[in-house]
């Protein structure tokens, strides 16, 4: 596979309002690309067309070669891993428990959900329930996901915020393992200097375009 | 994994969720019981009229009441759930399955304790080989009310009323479901047939679930 | 624990002489042995009362002192009352089944009033389940326990206020006349229960000061959270 993300002027509105417009963007395997500009400039929404989980309004674009907005994303969302601004997990259930109904839907089995919480620290409060644990413990345990999932594109969409050293360490590893696994890694934030050592390209974006002369 | 494999692994989590939080068991259930023990009290204790009136209430309550169970489960898929799920490769269709089996358990559950209850409180003189229509058409109802609350979840994604909006969307829509479960026993007191009912009641499942299974990629598409 | 265990102890004797008492009590001469059920479902409904009546006192004095242990009282409490009306509502619809042929009558409005009692004080305990904060708990759960406190006068009442509206039971239990030996059975399960009562009730507050404790020990699970181990994540 040539390019994992191919777009090509793509272009999204939101309650009629466009939000992104014209983006180019080409990346292959084993690349990362940092995506920086200030707040509402569209970075999370760019990451949620990369995620197959927005359908471009304008332009075409494909992800691990399934054209966006057809049925073919659904082959392969499976290999996409989205590190969302929110922790994305289910309350109610302990972080072990999260990640072996993660696990459990992949196909994998559950001594790799415990590897998965032993590598990222929290094999010690693994029984502890999401609604009861910190912000640092919900964005380790989605790492830990990310780790059993082991996408191709790896999408993080402002990964250190609110996070201690060891915690933003453990998001670098899991972009290098991507990347020396050949896949792809596209990281936004406001902050160009986090992203700048994370990344080996950056990009600013503005009113929906990212700059490609920079 | 397989789509019956996602299926019952949702429905597991679904299960043990509503088992930590409690929503159905602890709050609609107690609350439908109240409401059919208030019910009687406004008929002026008149006992014939409210040993008549059992069955009827029993069904307009369970779906009235059932169909907040089955929103309330809807609920929990907020965005980022959605996202999580389409992201590890859970087919809509499945997550929908999966959830109305969840759902119909605990629907099914909570029909046969109001059941019990209304039996108690209202005292109804039954006709013979009630039992088997009753849980038959309890099942029917709980599955697709399951389904219509799913699908009107769906529909309703993001909107802030949604509880509201996801509510009046079910109401009218469940009406085979009221109809064909209360003639179901009606049927049988007067000893007429009760495929006609039952059959209303299953056609309606499964048209439901057609379109809950074959919707599914467009409705998760358009909750975007 | 060892004070539980002593009120466990004296509540158990005083049970079994509850148990004596009611069954070697004579028979009503009306509704022969089945009378028998109201040693447990007049103590059922008594300690029902007294346990909403110190949920309703915990609830007020922790509103006043904001001080935990007053919380303990008015949940435990109220769980107690719980179990013990739906004790007292079980046994009072297996009486009516025996003696007047149907489990609910719609004409007797205590029963009434006590199931709507069981359901607002299992409100209580379902607001309780679905607060996490344990000081937010306690503000709204104890405001509801003060407004919840109506049902208790409303309940012991309602036989009058109702009676004119409706047709009272042909057999009342205030107006039966009963031999001393059965009223004295009754009155020593009295007792009974509400020894059982007290001690159960102990027993609830310990153990919600255990899980006080607990909770103030998890609280300090971010020193749990260990170094990631970088090296082994290309391992997973």
């Amino acid at each position: 596979m040539d390019r994992l993300i191919d777009l090509e002027r793509v272009g999204v509105s939101l309650g009629g309002l466009p939000v992104l417009r014209g983006v180019d963007l080409s990346i292959g395997p084993g690349e990362s690309l940092g995506v920086t500009g200030p707040n509402g400039v569209g970075k999370t929404t760019l990451l949620r067309v990369l995620a197959t989980l927005l359908a471009p309004d304008a332009g075409s674009g494909s992800v691990l070669e399934a054209a966006l907005g057809t049925p073919d994303v659904y082959e392969v969302r499976s290999q996409i891993g989205f590190l969302q601004h929110r922790p994305s997990v289910i309350p109610e259930l302990t972080l072990a428990e999260n990640l072996r109904h993660a696990a459990t839907l992949v196909g994998a089995n559950a001594a790799k959900a415990e590897t998965a919480l032993r590598v990222v620290g929290l094999d010690d409060v693994a029984s502890r329930r999401a609604d009861a644990s910190s912000f640092g413990m919900l964005r380790r345990t989605e790492v830990a996901r990310l780790l059993i999932t082991a996408p191709r594109i790896l999408l993080l969409d402002e990964p250190f915020s609110g996070l201690d050293v060891e915690a933003q360490e453990l998001i670098r590893a899991l972009v290098y393992r991507t990347t020396s696994d050949g896949g792809a890694v596209v990281m936004v934030s406001h902050e160009s200097g986090q992203l700048s050592s994370h990344t080996q390209r950056l990009l600013p974006m503005a009113l929906g375009s990212l700059d490609q002369q920079s | 994994m397989s789509f019956w494999s996602q299926t019952l692994e949702i429905a597991r989590v679904d299960l043990t969720v509503e088992r930590r939080l409690g929503d159905t068991m602890r709050i609609v259930l107690p609350f439908a019981v109240v409401a059919i023990l208030v019910f009687p009290l406004t008929l002026g204790v008149d006992l014939t009229a409210v040993s008549r009136l059992g069955p009827a209430v029993f069904w307009a309550i369970g779906i009235l009441f059932g169909m907040q169970i089955a929103l309330r489960q809807a609920a929990h898929d907020d965005q980022e759930r959605r996202d999580l799920y389409a992201l590890l490769g859970v087919d809509p269709a499945a997550r929908f399955a999966g959830r109305t089996i969840s759902g119909a358990v605990l629907m099914a559950g909570f029909l046969a304790v109001l059941l019990v209850a209304m039996i108690v409180f209202y005292g109804p003189r039954l006709p013979d080989g009630w039992p088997g229509p009753v849980v038959l058409s309890s099942i029917l109802v709980a599955v697709g009310l399951t389904e219509l609350g799913t699908l009107a979840g769906e529909v309703t994604a993001g909107l802030h009323n949604r509880t509201a909006l996801a509510s009046l969307i079910v109401a009218p829509l469940a009406l085979p479901l009221v109809i064909g479960s209360s003639q179901t026993l009606e049927a049988l007191a007067r000893d007429a047939g009760i495929l006609p009912w039952v059959l209303v009641l299953v056609a309606t499942d499964l048209a439901l679930a057609v379109a809950g299974v074959g919707l599914a990629r467009p409705l998760e598409e358009a909750s975007r | 624990m060892t004070r539980v265990k002593v009120l466990l102890a004296i509540a158990s004797v005083a049970m079994a002489v509850g148990l004596w008492s009611a069954l070697t009590a004579p028979a009503d001469t009306l509704q022969g042995d089945f009378t028998r059920i109201i040693n447990i479902h007049a103590p059922s409904m008594w300690l029902a009362f007294l346990a909403f009546g110190l949920t309703a006192l915990g609830s007020a004095m922790w509103l006043i002192r904001k001080q935990s242990r007053w919380d303990r009282l008015a949940a435990a409490s109220a769980e107690l009352g719980v179990m013990f009306t739906a004790i007292g509502l079980f046994t009072g619809m297996v009486w009516g089944q025996a003696v007047w042929g149907r489990a609910w009558d719609w004409g007797d409005a205590r029963l009434a009033t006590t199931a709507v009692m069981f359901f607002v004080y299992l409100g209580y305990l379902a607001l309780r389940g679905a607060t996490l904060d344990p000081t937010v708990r306690a503000q709204r759960s104890a405001i509801l326990g003060v407004i919840a406190v109506v049902q208790i006068p409303l309940v012991y009442f309602s036989v009058n206020l109702f009676r004119t509206l409706h047709q009272t039971q042909s057999i009342r239990l205030d107006v039966v006349t009963m031999p001393r030996e059965m009223s004295i059975a009754i009155l020593v399960n009295v007792v009974a229960f509400t020894i059982l009562y007290a001690a159960l009730l102990v027993a609830r507050i310990d153990l919600a000061k255990a899980e006080e404790r607990v909770g103030a020990e998890s609280a300090l699970a971010g020193d749990a959270v260990k170094p990631p181990r970088l090296s082994e994540v290309k391992d997973v």
